[in-house]
């Protein structure tokens, strides 16, 4: 028999969270239980009626080849705003956590960036590169001797430019974290490493790196939501998907096909779909985190 | 026990008699507003127009202190149709809402809107009065669907101190494509420092007008007009070739500077002497005069250009009201009477004098002459003057389907591809074959 917690008010622990299991109910349970059902009919554009279709909505996404690019899109956008942002975000953690006269200056100079709105990081980015009246072209036409950069018409510079706004975006989180993790890590290993002659590499890559594992583990997962769902709007400003699809990844493309094509049943169907390998990935991800990472000093 | 009964039977007479009454009321058609009246308007206008239409819409309740008229801004087109579409869902759509031009099919098949034609019998718009090409638009075998509200086309700017500069004559903007090319030719070699001589923003809306110039159909069924829906695109034939090897060869060449979708980009490289000619809609005349002014340039507009030969015009775009269903009836005849003040001469002076967007009265737009409006304003009589040029027929009145957004994306998609190197004929060819099997899944619905 396990042992009362609240004697005599049985119903007081299920009140109070109640609220909580309301808030999640309401907004995710129902919501998604709503999305799983919708990815099986198709219906009228404005709701009125719809039919029950099966996995109708699932095949015509697999072939549906703007859909297969929006995939490869993806794909290599999260990989850059991944990797690049993480391995630039460790740098310069690095560089923020010496003891150096201002540092605090430095340091919110550096997150900044995390509290700008999607929208204002967009605008800057679309007015930097704007064909005509950006500084962006004009200083590499000046570099270049005359070389006309147009995002909006290459898509390869799209792409780019779209992933370093990204990664620019989230420097100031990532950073955060890292001098975090940087700051936790006991003085006294990194005093006895020196003495027993490690160098700043191996004392990076021995030391201060396995130690911020955690930290790096929880930043992968973070960003990786980050490149999938939370850049729409960077997207809906700067580029809107093209030129060509060129930039149109999952969730923008989730968007044009809920949203501006009324398609309910095909956009739960991608939702769905998202959802899954967002939720493989994860489970992948905490696997090897749990058996690698160092949690314990 | 018997008494109860005959309460009963008596109730259910008096119940009988009280609906029979409503439907009796409604097949004479009159309906009066008895009581205080309530409704929504959801517009899509952001800006210094968000006070415009407020100003408009109190005008409206001082002349009738029996209806109360919530209006709000409900952001873009899309944001506004997706928040309508949810409303209906919930079952408190708002009684009027605005839209834009493309989503006239879907809304006419959409099941949620009462088109204004049925409702006109309680309180008749005299429609002889509105411009032909703004009331074709809206109009489907001969029914009229929404009310046109705010209406615009494209135009030609072009800056008129650096064609002097260039050599060139101020007073003569290109008219054909050929010249077009001509002159931005002449642009290119001149002592200006332009990125490009002409621009426009990434749009399917110039593609779609250049056919209407051509007096050639976009989609089959007399343009999505006729008594059929639309299943198969046109715009792969010559016409579209013709249309966008012009457009995509004058960016190989240089002479046209794509500066991506969006209103922002091409008015900017206009206004800082980026460009010296650029194509946007009419109801920028405003704000475009306003940039040049500052700079101390001069600025001119003359018609969209037409392939050379074509005899086609212009189409009407911008947007219109549509009232929805599910209404009391008391409510349905407010909101009727709502888009119907809206678009009397009154409130569209005022509206075509802040926004630059067309009045859709000839009414109207007679007033504004004789108040000597176009003296001082020359640049938007070339607007007027171009849309009145247009032929009335139902490729010049714009195509109608039911995918519209979404073909538009495949058509922008399509002109972005040819930058790439893609031939015209087959991006436009795939756009076409996309759209087919949008409007084949759309139609589907409605057989």
């Amino acid at each position: 028999m396990q042992e009362e917690r609240f004697p005599g008010h049985k119903l007081l622990p299920y009140l109070l969270i109640l609220p909580s299991a309301l808030v999640i109910i309401i907004f995710l349970v129902i919501p998604f239980a709503q999305t799983i059902f919708e990815s099986f009919f198709q219906a009228t554009p404005f709701g009125t009626h719809k039919v029950f279709v099966g996995i109708a909505n699932y095949i015509q996404l697999f072939e549906d080849m703007d859909y297969l690019h929006s995939v490869i899109i993806t794909l290599i956008f999260s990989a850059f705003v991944i990797f690049v942002g993480l391995t630039i975000s460790i740098l310069i953690a690095m560089l923020a956590n010496q003891k150096i006269k201002g540092i605090g200056f430095y340091q919110i100079a550096l997150i900044w960036t995390y509290a700008l709105s999607p929208a204002v990081a967009g605008t800057i980015w679309a007015m930097m590169f704007a064909p005509a009246t950006g500084i962006m072209p004009y200083i590499i036409s000046k570099l270049t001797n005359g070389y006309a950069l147009n995002w909006m018409t290459n898509s390869s510079a799209a792409l780019f430019i779209v992933s370093a706004a990204a990664t620019w975006k989230m420097l100031g989180y990532n950073i955060v974290f890292f001098i975090a993790g940087l700051q936790n890590i006991p003085q006294e290993l990194l005093e006895s490493a020196s003495v027993d002659g490690a160098g700043p590499w191996s004392s990076f890559f021995r030391i201060k790196f396995p130690m911020l594992s955690p930290t790096v583990t929880f930043l992968l997962f973070v960003n990786m939501l980050y490149a999938f769902f939370q850049v729409f709007g960077l997207i809906d400003i700067m580029t809107k998907g093209g030129p060509g699809n060129g930039t149109q990844i999952l969730v923008y493309k989730l968007y044009q096909d809920g949203f501006v094509n009324l398609k309910t049943g095909f956009a739960s169907a991608q939702s769905l779909v998202i959802f899954v390998a967002i939720a493989i990935l994860a489970l992948f991800q905490l696997r090897i985190a749990t058996k690698r990472a160092v949690y314990e000093r | 026990m018997k008494k109860s009964a005959l309460v009963f039977l008596v109730l259910f007479l008096a119940a009988a008699f009280v609906f029979a009454g409503g439907t009796q009321e409604k097949k004479t058609g009159k309906v009066k507003i008895t009581g205080p009246v309530t409704i929504k308007f959801w517009h899509a206008m952001g800006g210094s127009r968000i006070d415009l239409i407020q100003g408009i819409v109190n005008d409206f309740m001082q002349a009738n202190p029996n209806i109360k008229v919530k209006v709000q801004y409900t952001g873009t087109y899309n944001d506004t149709l997706n928040k309508v579409k949810a409303a209906s869902k919930a079952g408190n759509a708002p009684q009027i809402f605005q839209s834009y031009d493309i989503a006239t099919l879907g809304l006419a098949h959409s099941g949620i809107i009462t088109p204004i034609g049925d409702l006109t019998k309680w309180d008749p718009i005299k429609w002889d009065d509105f411009f032909t090409p703004v009331r074709n638009y809206y109009t489907i075998s001969g029914k009229h669907y929404s009310l046109p509200f705010n209406s615009s086309t494209p135009l030609l700017y072009y800056n008129k101190t650096f064609f002097k500069q260039a050599g060139l004559d101020p007073t003569k903007p290109p008219a054909t494509f050929n010249s077009v090319i001509e002159l931005s030719r002449k642009l290119k070699a001149s002592s200006l420092k332009l990125k490009a001589p002409i621009t426009w923003n990434l749009h399917s809306w110039y593609f779609e007008q250049f056919h209407c110039l051509m007096n050639a159909p976009f989609v089959n069924e007399n343009n999505g007009r006729g008594g059929k829906l639309p299943n198969k695109a046109l715009f792969n034939l010559e016409p579209g070739q013709k249309i966008l090897s012009w457009w995509s060869g004058m960016e190989k060449d240089g002479l046209f500077l794509d500066v991506g979708p969006g209103w922002a980009n091409h008015r900017a490289a206009f206004g800082s002497g980026d460009v010296a000619m650029v194509m946007s809609s009419t109801s920028d005349v405003n704000q475009l005069t306003g940039l040049l002014n500052k700079k101390g340039w001069e600025m001119g507009t003359g018609y969209m250009p037409k392939p050379e030969g074509a005899t086609g015009g212009v189409a009407i775009g911008g947007g219109s009201l549509w009232i929805t269903n599910n209404h009391p009836d008391q409510e349905l005849l407010a909101a009727l009477k709502l888009v119907k003040f809206i678009s009397s001469d009154g409130p569209q002076m005022k509206w075509h004098k802040g926004t630059g967007y067309f009045p859709v009265r000839k009414t109207a737009m007679n007033k504004l002459k004789a108040e000597g409006w176009f003296k001082e304003h020359p640049n938007f009589l070339t607007a007027f003057n171009q849309l009145l040029a247009s032929p009335s027929n139902n490729n010049t009145a714009g195509a109608l389907m039911g995918p519209f957004p979404e073909a538009r994306k495949f058509i922008q998609d399509a002109i972005q591809k040819t930058y790439a190197g893609t031939p015209v004929k087959q991006a436009l060819d795939e756009a076409a074959a996309k759209t087919d099997k949008a409007m084949k899944e759309w139609n589907e619905f409605y057989k």
